[in-house]
């Protein structure tokens, strides 16, 4: 191969890189893995980052949706543990990422139903860092931002028949000092409505 | 009027009646025979959906000598709704050739209701079932590695049981045509050359 179409290649090949769309994907962001602080308006569009926003003990990345019937279901269930666990130094942060909701509705939604900030992920390029997929979704960071637990809020999205609350198990092993036995749950949910690239 | 004549008026509006009465018939036999062929007339039977378990997925993600495309879906769910007639059509053109099936994660409660609805509204053929698993997190890693549990996803698998292709959101019909006839026309892949 001559050094020109070696070089044609290495550029294609760069090409290719760059513009190669960054889906998400569950495995891209595994637990153990560093958060790198970062900042996002939030929905009066004031810039907010993690670290001024993460408690004593951490704190929870939740992907949501102002459309999505699942998050319906889970919003008192979502209050009820950022509220109980507030006061244990563990703070939640609301991020949506869904390109086809307004910022109006999303700051509506919010309003409504969180009392913790919600910030908007235009673009979804936070979404693709961590490969979230679904709403919703939790990533559970300690202090030193490295992931504990990512997945699903509990396996009853109904919350008729919860046998297992996923987060709530994840937080309390942690606070206690001890290993999280399940750091990885999926569930069924709304896709996060991405930007076509 | 002589009775003649009016006898001869008589028999002409009497065979006139008759021939008419006789057209009208065969027109109303004619468009029900056409009815019953193009099943215009014949109420559709609402599609059967069926329950699934753990077992039941396991089983139903198993390929039976054909590729098999499966779609996960959700009433509750808008892109789920919006691909769909594009699937429905996807599977006139390709039956016989795959199987292809549809698995709904609404609620139990809805296997007789909405979900049935929506497929009969859909003109859906695709065997149809609902999801109840006893494990959600269990169910979505028999799926895929890939899979995350949001919803719509659309994957196939090659005769063997192989993952071949998914789609985590709405189908790009495209290019699961492209997927769909690269699995049907092995000796064209460029795995094969």
């Amino acid at each position: 191969m001559s050094r020109n179409s070696s070089a044609f290649l290495a550029i294609l090949t760069l090409f290719a890189f760059i513009l190669t769309p960054t889906m998400g994907n569950a495995a891209d962001f595994a637990v153990g893995t560093t958060l790198e602080n970062f900042s996002l308006p939030d929905t009066s569009g004031k810039m907010q980052s993690f670290n001024d926003l993460k408690g004593k003990n951490g704190a929870v990345i939740v992907f949501l949706s102002a459309q999505c019937p699942v998050v319906k279901q889970y919003n008192e269930r979502i209050s009820q543990i950022a509220a109980d666990y507030q006061a244990k130094g563990i703070t939640f942060i609301g991020i949506n990422s869904n390109h086809t909701e307004s910022a109006e509705w999303v700051k509506t939604n919010a309003a409504e139903n969180y009392k913790f900030p919600v910030l908007i992920d235009k673009g979804n390029l936070f979404a693709d860092k961590l490969g979230a997929t679904v709403t919703p979704e939790a990533y559970y960071f300690d202090a030193k931002n490295t992931l504990l637990y990512h997945g699903a809020i509990d396996n009853d999205k109904s919350g008729k028949a919860i046998t297992d609350s996923y987060l709530r198990i994840a937080f309390d092993s942690a606070l206690s000092g001890k290993a999280i036995e399940k750091t990885r749950a999926n569930a069924f949910g709304c896709s996060i409505k991405r930007v076509e690239k | 009027m002589s009775f003649v004549r009016i006898a001869k008026s008589g028999a002409f509006a009497a065979v006139f009646v008759f021939c008419l009465s006789a057209s009208m018939l065969g027109q109303a036999k004619t468009a029900a025979g056409n009815s019953a062929v193009a099943g215009a007339a014949i109420p559709r039977k609402p599609p059967v959906v069926k329950q699934l378990n753990i077992a039941g997925l396991r089983k139903a993600l198993t390929p039976a000598g054909k590729p098999l495309l499966v779609n996960f879906w959700a009433t509750w769910c808008d892109p789920c709704r919006e691909e769909f007639p594009d699937l429905v059509k996807l599977d006139a053109e390709y039956k016989g050739k795959i199987d292809f099936i549809t698995i709904s994660l609404d609620e139990l409660s809805e296997i007789a209701r909405d979900v049935p609805k929506f497929l009969s509204e859909m003109k859906a053929e695709m065997p149809a079932y609902l999801l109840k698993a006893e494990d959600d997190d269990a169910a979505i890693t028999i799926v895929s590695k890939d899979f995350a549990g949001a919803l719509p996803f659309t994957i196939l698998y090659d005769a063997s049981g192989k993952q071949a292709y998914f789609r985590q959101g709405k189908v790009k019909m495209e290019t699961l045509r492209a997927e769909l006839d690269k699995l049907l026309s092995p000796t064209t892949s460029p795995a094969n050359k």
